[in-house]
């Protein structure tokens, strides 16, 4: 068995979107030694990424070559089995609202949940300083409801024909609606290619029109500014005498799992998502500190959040032509701000063009088989009218029992136990599920109306999406495992950014928070490290 | 020592042989057999899609059906789904079943008609996949690779494509292709009729 160490400044624990975030702002602003440790493989090349996508529309096969661990089935809602460079953004769809004033406030100004010890002031340049870098494409809704300081890097991803259509029929129900912002380009931007609608953005952009975070790697490489360490799994923090500081990270080189590694740092970030961050402070229980790194409070895998969703379809009587872009939407956050003494139901609404009811089918009304031309009159008869998609993320209050634990029936191959997840909501919620979920449907209801249409169906997904939350920020070390900037309170050379420290989930898509928040902390780690041109 | 017979070789040999070595070779020999008789795959195709694609139209798409099917990897793996651990890979080859399948079309011709299934007219092939087809559950078209039957399958394949879309809206939209973005605000442009072109 052969020991191997590497030095260095900063030792990033993740390659995903948040941990780009943070390598990116440090290789900016100091002279910094980097070294970023990812447990997967690298990812599919970008000049292969066109064939991948064939094999997808083809076959439905996974774009991203072998982006897994095998033995890693666990317990639970696991967002997703990737693990690779990248991360799960290598095929996230790209939507980037930012959260909205008052999630930063939900207690303040609503009496549910908790208030997150920063604002959305605090929080404003580096949701700019995010868009920038990703290159986030889009439009100033209504300043009341979505403020921002400067206007955003591209214009938006133009409305197409079909969302013009929806958006006059969201304006006759007193919708107001804009164009979802986006980290695709609607130009060119950074070297990286125009949007041309290939339409499958989730999973794989062929062009590399949408961001993902191998393009600030690939950069950060070839500007010899970071090292990348793959197929790398760190497996414990280890602290020093004094249980304040992280001594040093213990990972297994999967290709040499004999021969384990010690990455020695000033400073160690934990960005691995809301998932592995927690499951690694927890794998890190020691004697000084028998409940896990970072965990005084107990609070590590606590607190889980996310939002769930109400989906539904309209048919409308418009001659709309799905395909022009799926994947691009309206959006408002016209409900998103309950009203004084009112009953705090909360939610975003986008609509989407959609071909739901307005497939192809093999036989008629009578059941009788189709065959030739009268599939094809068929489904022409069927699309004279159109549908539209229209869905709600709406907040979920995260109960302290909404939850991460090692479970002590699965292990991985080197013997460490796998996570198990538990989503719960707070009580607050649970007594206003129904009833928001009630009130989402009659928003589409009236939708419907409105345009004279009918509602064909609505859903509810249980599963909490975009998820968040294991590491909560906050101001008080009793009830929160990091600082507003994301600093474990326990271990001063330890930061955990990004997903883990949310305090709740929003009811819009997070991504772009997490970034935020990561850029935040990295801002926080400068303050210790060499400044570059120092 | 005692002496093998050559059926208890055969049979020990082929136990010796992995299963997944066995159906690799039956769906390579099911595309060669897709790829070296399209005649009846042509036909099926020609009588069961749009009479509008015309005779050289259905050719084209049983020939990218016959494509499909050569490029089809048992045990790939699938897309990842969100909020599950659990992987998905690809099924067992399609390709073996429905290779037989047009055999027995073929086989269901010359019994009802004493002609080969490509020799019989639109109606008359139509009414064989009809009954071919009897007793199954259909509604939706499912996924190609889910097909029961290979009439299915070569529905399903054409009316997933880009160009099936534009058709049925006759309409240039280009589903799923690189296309400007500026082009998406106006109404897709109509496709040219026939006569027009």
């Amino acid at each position: 068995m052969t020991r191997r160490a590497i030095e260095c400044d900063v030792c990033i624990v993740g390659s995903g979107i948040t941990a780009a975030m943070v390598a990116d702002r440090l290789s900016r602003t100091t002279s910094a030694k980097i070294v970023v440790v990812e447990a997967g493989d690298e990812t599919v090349p970008h000049a292969q990424r066109a064939a991948m996508r064939e094999q997808f529309l083809r076959y439905g096969q996974n774009p991203w070559g072998r982006d897994h661990i095998d033995g890693y089935e666990i317990d639970g809602p696991l967002q997703s089995r990737s693990m690779q460079v990248g991360g799960l953004a290598m095929h996230w769809g790209g939507v980037t609202p930012r959260f909205s004033p008052e999630d930063f406030k939900q207690h303040s100004l609503f009496g549910v949940g908790s208030d997150w010890p920063i604002s959305y002031d605090d929080l404003q340049p580096f949701y700019q300083e995010a868009e920038e870098l990703m290159g986030v494409a889009g439009e100033q809704g209504p300043p009341d409801l979505d403020p921002r300081s400067k206007p955003f890097p591209m214009p938006a991803l133009p409305l197409t024909y079909n969302l013009e259509l929806l958006k006059k029929w969201a304006a006759a129900a007193g919708i107001a609606t804009w164009s979802q912002p986006s980290a695709k380009n609607s130009v060119a931007y950074r070297g990286r290619a125009q949007c041309c609608r290939n339409d499958t953005c989730t999973p794989v952009c062929p062009i590399g029109a949408k961001y993902s975070p191998d393009f600030t790697w690939d950069a950060l490489r070839r500007a010899n500014k970071i090292s990348l360490v793959t197929r790398t799994l760190v497996r414990r923090l280890v602290l020093d005498a004094s249980g304040k500081r992280i001594s040093h990270a213990v990972a297994v080189d999967r290709d040499h799992p004999n021969d384990p590694i010690e990455l020695h740092a000033k400073v160690f970030v934990v960005a691995a998502g809301y998932t592995w961050s927690s499951h690694l402070l927890l794998l890190s229980a020691q004697t000084r500190a028998p409940n896990g790194v970072a965990n005084a409070s107990g609070l590590v895998g606590k607190y889980l959040a996310g939002h769930r969703n109400v989906q539904g379809y309209v048919d409308l009587p418009l001659r709309l032509y799905p395909g022009i872009n799926e994947q691009h939407s309206l959006v408002t956050k016209q409900f998103m701000r309950p009203k004084e003494g009112s009953t705090y139901i909360r939610h975003d609404l986008r609509i989407w063009e959609s071909s739901v009811g307005k497939t192809p089918r093999l036989t008629d009304d009578s059941g009788a088989v189709m065959l030739g031309d009268a599939v094809l009159d068929d489904w022409r008869g069927r699309t004279r009218t159109g549908t539209a998609r229209v869905r709600s993320y709406y907040d979920v209050i995260p109960d302290r029992a909404s939850e991460l634990t090692l479970d002590a029936t699965r292990k991985n191959e080197w013997g460490d136990p796998l996570p198990k997840l538990e989503f719960r909501d707070a009580p607050e919620s649970i007594a206003l599920r129904a009833e928001t979920e009630t009130s989402i449907k009659t928003v589409f209801g009236s939708m419907a109306k409105a345009g004279r249409g009918n509602l064909l169906r609505t859903s509810v997904d249980n599963f909490q999406d975009h998820p968040s939350g294991g590491c909560r920020m906050g101001n008080d070390a009793a009830s929160s495992v990091v600082d507003s900037w994301g600093r474990a309170h326990d271990h001063e050379n330890m930061f955990v950014v990004g997903a883990p420290t949310c305090v709740s989930g929003s009811c819009a898509n997070a991504t772009l928070t997490f970034c935020a928040l990561s850029l935040r902390a990295a801002h926080e780690m400068e303050r210790g490290l060499p400044r570059r041109g120092s | 020592m005692a002496t093998l017979s050559r059926r208890t070789f055969l049979a020990s040999l082929a136990s010796a042989v992995p299963l997944a070595l066995f159906v690799r070779r039956a769906h390579a020999a099911a595309v060669i057999h897709l790829q070296s008789n399209p005649a009846t795959l042509d036909a099926l195709a020609e009588c069961v899609l749009p009479s509008s694609l015309g005779k050289t139209g259905a050719s084209n798409d049983a020939a990218a059906f016959r494509e499909w099917g050569s490029g089809y990897h048992e045990g790939a793996e699938l897309n990842h789904g969100y909020g599950t651990s659990r992987l998905r890979v690809t099924g067992p080859t399609p390709v073996t079943r429905w290779t037989a399948q047009l055999d027995e079309l073929d086989a269901a011709a010359r019994t009802k008609h004493q002609r080969a299934f490509r020799e019989l007219s639109i109606a008359d092939r139509q009414t064989i996949v009809r009954s071919a087809l009897a007793g199954q559950r259909l509604d939706r078209l499912p996924a190609v690779a889910d097909a029961k039957h290979v009439a299915v399958a070569v529905l399903a394949h054409f009316y997933d494509s880009s160009a099936a879309a534009d058709l049925c809206y006759e309409s240039k939209i280009g589903k799923a292709t690189c296309r400007p973005l500026s082009a998406s605000a106006r109404k897709p442009l109509p496709m040219l009729k026939v006569s027009e072109r």
